[in-house]
């Protein structure tokens, strides 16, 4: 029995982190190259809507995949252009971003309301079923979604990509000494848009996986909770690398699965302190860090071309 | 180096800035107002009628004006709050969760039947709310100034504690929530801890007097006074300040809290002015309009309180429009958000060019 | 068809900024394997007209031909394309990659993973026949600042960099590492590369460049070959009127009254490495104490640790007798020149009159009853504009809007006007161009003459040479020699700077 509650809380640490994971990848890219992009929040919580409407009405995941990775390109170029051609604050951007997309989906839901009773299709399991009987195992790592799977396999690539590929170097220049890669012959506004730009996509996927990785539903009203926030958090605990952030997000995810289950269990201890669990850890996690970890040089700062 | 000056308007010192800083805000609102204006065309509305309908929401009738005063008193104190962590350099993104501690420790107090004269009652109900804020505050302020730790995130994931923690107050524990309420709330508050309301058949409380005197003590205190002088040094220049001899991480964490108790206030008055109880979500997204209120204004006290009667208005007129045209009443956290974000898009790269060209004039200029 | 003669010629070059005429018809040419020396003042454009040359600005007007064929460099890819290549002052080196990764970026390839094999090799083969050696694995900031020019040399030279722009080269540079750059220069120049070298090191312009072209406030003055010219032609054709830092003539000390006292300090830099050694220090009233030295050998540290910014991990310092615990901020106390003016000295989006008094801003008589008393302000900033010959429109302005020398007149004003008992001033000349560096100097003799004790940073050997009483000069934290102000020879300090201590003598 109490076995059974742990495999089931490792089972959904596992899926409450898939999000997260995807989340914080895009975001290390964004922060590595100068743009902290606080709107992940809300391109979250669009593309948790955007993922349930898409598959909604087009009956097919694949097609809700796709149309969240345009939203959320066209929410990332929407950050990358205030933040890098105008040079606006990043954390009032990011905050309004917030904001309008809190706004935008509570409207737009309000009008779908269709979509409300009606459970879309979700991420498919592609173990078969023998599989995911296997004891243990299969409870807790082959009965997930291909998405999570995905969000595990991710960091890895992402760390690959950062500090193996000329792309990687790129961004990881951008983010200490811009004008070293205007000197170079590199256009550094265009890969500060295209970290932002890839950030606004896995945030709008990490949306999308939260909505259609399992529960197959959308709250209305910021669902996602804070979740943008605590992936900000975890990218800077996690010393902007991708394995180590990862890490950090499976322990929120963990302590996020942890409060879900104990609620149920009904415990001595009030389940709003346990809810309270993921973001005093943040805070503890924060506090604990990780000053002596390499902070992107002109992390949250505004790169004028003409400065030398 | 050879210098052309050129007189422009936005050379003039002072009077240039004004002008300028004005113009861009009004702009950034026009547009965003314009944008949003398509957004309700798109979905079915006249603009034009729901504009209208939102006027007439908010001052329709002394009822209507009146409301907007209630809902305009947290967002002055929230805004200046946030406003005075803006000057000082630091961002006070910690509003939300301050209003709730706010609340939570006026509440403490203002269910407690003391049989304590009205103005004592209402006056202890205030302290112990912007105690609890302060305390709250101290936590983000004493980590950032002496851990590094980034204020806005950390702000943020303690404004989720606090909305748990109020959360399970009026749920859970007996001596604070209502028992076999239908919905999660405070037991109601005794008369005595409850503000006069000042209109008859309105929920007009002295709220929002108590915010513009806020506001109005903080511009003065920013421009006139030593406190004031060592702020503003703080976020101009950080290392200059140490270097004058400013203790920084003293000065941080003192803004930082002074924030928190604006915000407490902001929660207390709301609270013991207006709803009566605590309940569990009563400010949800006011800590973000009051950022956004603090953007608006550009850290400037006066400027909060009219960025401050602006966001009431369109909170107010859109229930108004809502009700009148069909559009949702989340347009108006949709036009809050556009119109921060024009005033910003706009507004930063002006300056900054202007900024820019006076630094290439002079910089070059001949010593003699 | 005959080989082209020139490498580089730049024609009529314009460069106007909004209300700036940055470079006025300016014209330079630069043959093959030769050494072009770029001559001005700060602000006289050189660095305006080599962002032209470099694809950072387009010219209004103007040509650029690469070997004698017209080109329009629009972006520095370009401009690398055309192998030119350029070492900026400040380096554009990512400093927490490492030298290989700075040297790969930005090279165009068509693969999408880093390849480092080829370009190690190729990097230690230029390594060696340039014989400036780096390790290609070392991350870039834990590089001295030599190593890190070579860095950038090596970086031009691997994208076959036919004519080099040096900014400033030496600013850096031990004397040992200049002549190590001057061997690398002939190297280049012997293969046919071209070199343009910037300096205001008027010293080294003569002994390395084949010609000189002159610039002056945006100007072309004229083009010399470097036989023709010596220091002091070229130092009146840079300012337009005669200059020269001569030593200046003083008083002889009456009596040794120590006012700075510093015992056995210890005190580490920001990376935690230690920056101060058992440092030992007196200076008396007044008498100007010269600190010598390369930049990054403790002197930030020991400025910050006197003013109280910085606490040492042990020792004592001590000013009249009392020890410093904390910032002094009290300018009656003591006096700083801060070495970076816009980082620490002001609050750039400050008035002038604010800037004045951000030490006094909470004393009698600016603040009065715990409120700013602004009258008063306005009337001490009117009086220091007068008294200080600051330059601005009315004291209402912002102090970013002021140049350089103002702006340090502003700190010197808030700092000295108070008169305090000790002055330290760090790098007060720096970026300043002449009249304005006479100026700061003028000060400090009068510092001297009214008795304040005075320490004085500074990389400039030559005005070192001509204020101090007594120079020491400071080596990995340590006082590696002292010299007195009188008898010192630049020789001797550059050795010491180097890090040989002064043979014993008896």
């Amino acid at each position: 029995m109490s076995y059974d509650i742990i495999f089931s809380w490792l089972q959904a640490t596992l899926r409450w982190s898939a999000p997260l994971l995807l989340v914080a990848v895009g975001e290390i890219f964004s922060e590595r190259s100068g743009i902290i992009n606080m709107g992940i929040e809300g391109i979250m919580l669009c593309g948790a809507l955007c993922g349930i409407a898409a598959s909604f009405y087009s009956q097919n995941i694949l097609v809700a995949v796709l149309a969240t990775i345009a939203l959320g390109a066209i929410m990332g170029l929407a950050v990358a252009y205030l933040t890098v051609s105008r040079r606006t604050n990043q954390v009032v951007t990011g905050l309004m971003v917030n904001m309008l997309a809190t706004g935008a989906t509570n409207l737009l839901f309000a009008m779908m309301s269709e979509t409300r009773s009606t459970r879309v299709g979700t991420f498919p399991i592609i173990f078969p079923q023998a599989m995911q009987k296997i004891p243990v195992l299969g409870e807790i790592f082959f009965c997930q979604p291909i998405s999570t799977w995905i969000a595990f396999i991710l960091p890895f690539i992402a760390a690959v990509v950062l500090y193996k590929t000329k792309w990687g170097l790129n961004v990881r220049a951008v983010g200490d000494h811009p004008q070293a890669v205007a000197t170079a012959g590199l256009s550094v506004i265009k890969i500060k848009y295209q970290a932002v730009i890839c950030s606004g996509i896995f945030a709008a996927l990490g949306g999308c996986v939260l909505t259609l990785g399992e529960v197959g539903y959308f709250a209305s009203g910021g669902m996602t909770g804070g979740r943008g926030f605590i992936v900000m958090a975890a990218v800077v605990v996690g010393g902007w690398d991708p394995l180590r952030t990862a890490i950090a997000c499976i322990i929120f995810g963990a302590a996020d699965a942890a409060q879900l289950r104990l609620q149920g269990m009904g415990s001595v201890i009030p389940y709003q302190f346990l809810q309270m669990l993921p973001y005093l850890i943040t805070v503890v996690a924060l506090t604990g860090m990780v000053k002596s970890s390499h902070v992107p040089k002109t992390w949250g700062a505004a790169y004028d071309p003409d400065s030398h | 180096m050879k210098t052309e000056k050129k007189p422009n308007i936005t050379t003039i010192p002072f009077l240039g800035d004004i002008i300028l800083s004005g113009s861009r805000t009004l702009t950034g609102i026009a547009l965003g107002l314009l944008t949003s204006g398509i957004l309700i065309a798109l979905s079915n509305a006249n603009p034009l009628v729901a504009y209208g309908a939102m006027i007439k929401g908010a001052f329709g009738d002394i009822y209507a004006f009146c409301n907007v005063l209630v809902r305009v008193s947290p967002l002055l104190l929230g805004g200046m709050g946030v406003a005075i962590g803006n000057k000082a350099g630091i961002w006070n993104t910690g509003i939300e969760g301050y209003m709730y501690l706010g609340a939570i420790g006026s509440g403490l107090v203002a269910i407690q039947d003391w049989g304590l004269p009205s103005a004592l009652h209402i006056l202890l109900a205030v302290i112990v709310g912007m105690a609890f804020a302060a305390v709250w505050g101290l936590i983000p302020g004493y980590l950032r100034a002496h851990r590094g730790v980034n204020e806005v995130t950390c702000t943020i994931m303690l404004n989720y504690v606090a909305i748990y923690l109020t959360n399970w107050l009026v749920s859970d524990a007996g001596f604070f929530a209502e028992s076999g309420a239908f919905f999660p709330m405070s037991k109601i508050f005794q008369d005595s801890a409850q503000l006069p309301i000042l209109l008859r058949g309105t929920s007009l409380h002295p709220g929002v007097f108590v915010g513009i005197i806020v506001c109005l003590i903080f511009f003065f205190l920013l421009k006139y006074t030593p406190f004031g002088f060592r702020t503003r040094m703080l976020g101009g220049n950080p290392n200059a300040a140490r270097y004058s001899g400013v203790d920084i991480k003293k000065q941080i964490v003192l803004v930082m809290v002074l924030g928190a108790m604006l915000g407490g206030l902001g929660g207390a008055i709301e609270v013991i002015g207006l709803r009566h109880r605590v309940y569990s979500d009563f400010v949800t997204g006011v800590g973000y309009e009051c950022i956004a209120v603090a953007l608006l204004a550009g850290g400037n006290p006066v400027g909060v309180i009219f960025a401050g009667f602006f966001f009431a208005i369109l909170k107010v007129g859109g229930a108004t429009m809502s009700i009148e045209t069909g559009v949702s009443s989340s347009m108006t956290s949709i036009i809050m958000a556009l119109c921060v974000l024009f005033v910003i898009g706009v507004g930063l790269t002006d300056n900054h060019r202007v900024k820019k060209k006076s630094n290439k004039a002079d910089v070059k200029q001949k010593e003699e | 068809m005959e080989e082209p003669k020139f490498a580089l010629q730049m024609t009529d070059i314009t460069k106007r900024f909004p209300g700036v005429l940055a470079n006025d018809r300016i014209s330079l040419d630069c043959k093959k394997g030769e050494v072009l020396g770029l001559l001005g003042e700060n602000g006289a454009g050189k660095t305006t007209l080599m962002n032209v040359l470099y694809g950072m600005h387009q010219p209004d007007s103007g040509k650029i031909l690469i070997n004698e064929k017209e080109v329009e460099i629009t972006s520095p890819s370009k401009a690398i394309e055309l192998g030119i290549g350029m070492v900026h002052q400040h380096f554009k080196l990512v400093e927490t990659l490492t030298v290989l990764e700075n040297i790969v970026l930005g090279i165009p390839s068509n693969k999408v993973f880093l390849d480092l094999e080829p370009i190690r090799r190729r990097l230690l083969e230029l390594c060696q026949e340039y014989e400036l050696y780096v390790d290609p694995d070392a991350e870039v900031w834990k590089l001295p600042v030599g190593q890190q020019q070579w860095v950038e040399i090596l970086k031009a030279l691997y994208r076959n960099a036919q004519v080099l722009v040096l900014d400033e080269p030496t600013a850096v540079l031990t004397p040992s590492e200049s002549d190590q750059l001057c061997r690398a220069i002939r190297r280049l120049t012997s293969e046919g590369r071209s070199i343009i070298f910037i300096s205001h090191k008027l010293r080294e312009v003569v002994e390395i460049t084949d010609r000189v072209t002159i610039i002056r406030d945006g100007k072309l003055v004229g083009t010399i070959p470097t036989s023709e010219a010596t220091q002091a032609k070229l130092a009146h054709m840079m300012v337009g009127r005669p200059v020269s830092i001569d030593r200046r003539s003083r008083p002889a000390l009456q009596q040794k009254k120590p006012v700075l006292v510093m015992k056995d300090v210890n005190a580490l830099d920001e990376r935690g490495i230690q920056a101060l050694k058992n440092f030992n220090l007196t200076v008396h009233a007044g008498e100007i104490v010269g600190v010598a030295g390369v930049d990054g050998n403790g002197q930030k540290e020991l400025a910050e640790c006197i003013s109280g910014l910085k606490k040492p991990v042990s020792g004592t310092i001590s000013v009249n007798d009392t020890l410093i615990t904390d910032v002094v901020a009290d300018p009656k106390f003591i006096g700083f020149i801060p070495e970076d003016r816009q980082k620490t000295g002001l609050v750039m989006d400050f008035s002038v009159a604010e800037n004045l008094i951000i030490k006094e801003y909470d004393k009698e008589p600016y603040a009065e009853k715990r409120l700013l008393n602004l009258q008063n302000i306005k009337e001490h900033a009117q009086d220091m504009i007068k008294k200080y010959g600051i330059k601005t429109p009315t004291d209402t302005v912002k102090v970013s809007t002021l140049s350089g020398g103002n702006q340090q007149k502003v700190i010197i004003a808030r700092e000295l006007d108070s008169e305090p008992i000790l002055d330290i001033a760090c790098h007060p000349t720096r970026g300043l161009d002449m009249g304005a560096v006479a100026g700061v100097h003028d000060v400090l003799m009068k510092e001297r003459e009214r008795g304040a004790a005075v320490l004085f940073v500074s990389a400039e050997l030559q005005e070192i040479l001509a204020l101090s009483d007594r120079i020491i000069v400071l080596f990995r934290g340590e006082i590696m020699g002292e010299v007195d102000g009188d008898t010192a020879d630049a020789f001797t300090i550059g050795q010491l700077m180097l890090g040989q201590a002064l043979e014993e003598k008896t």
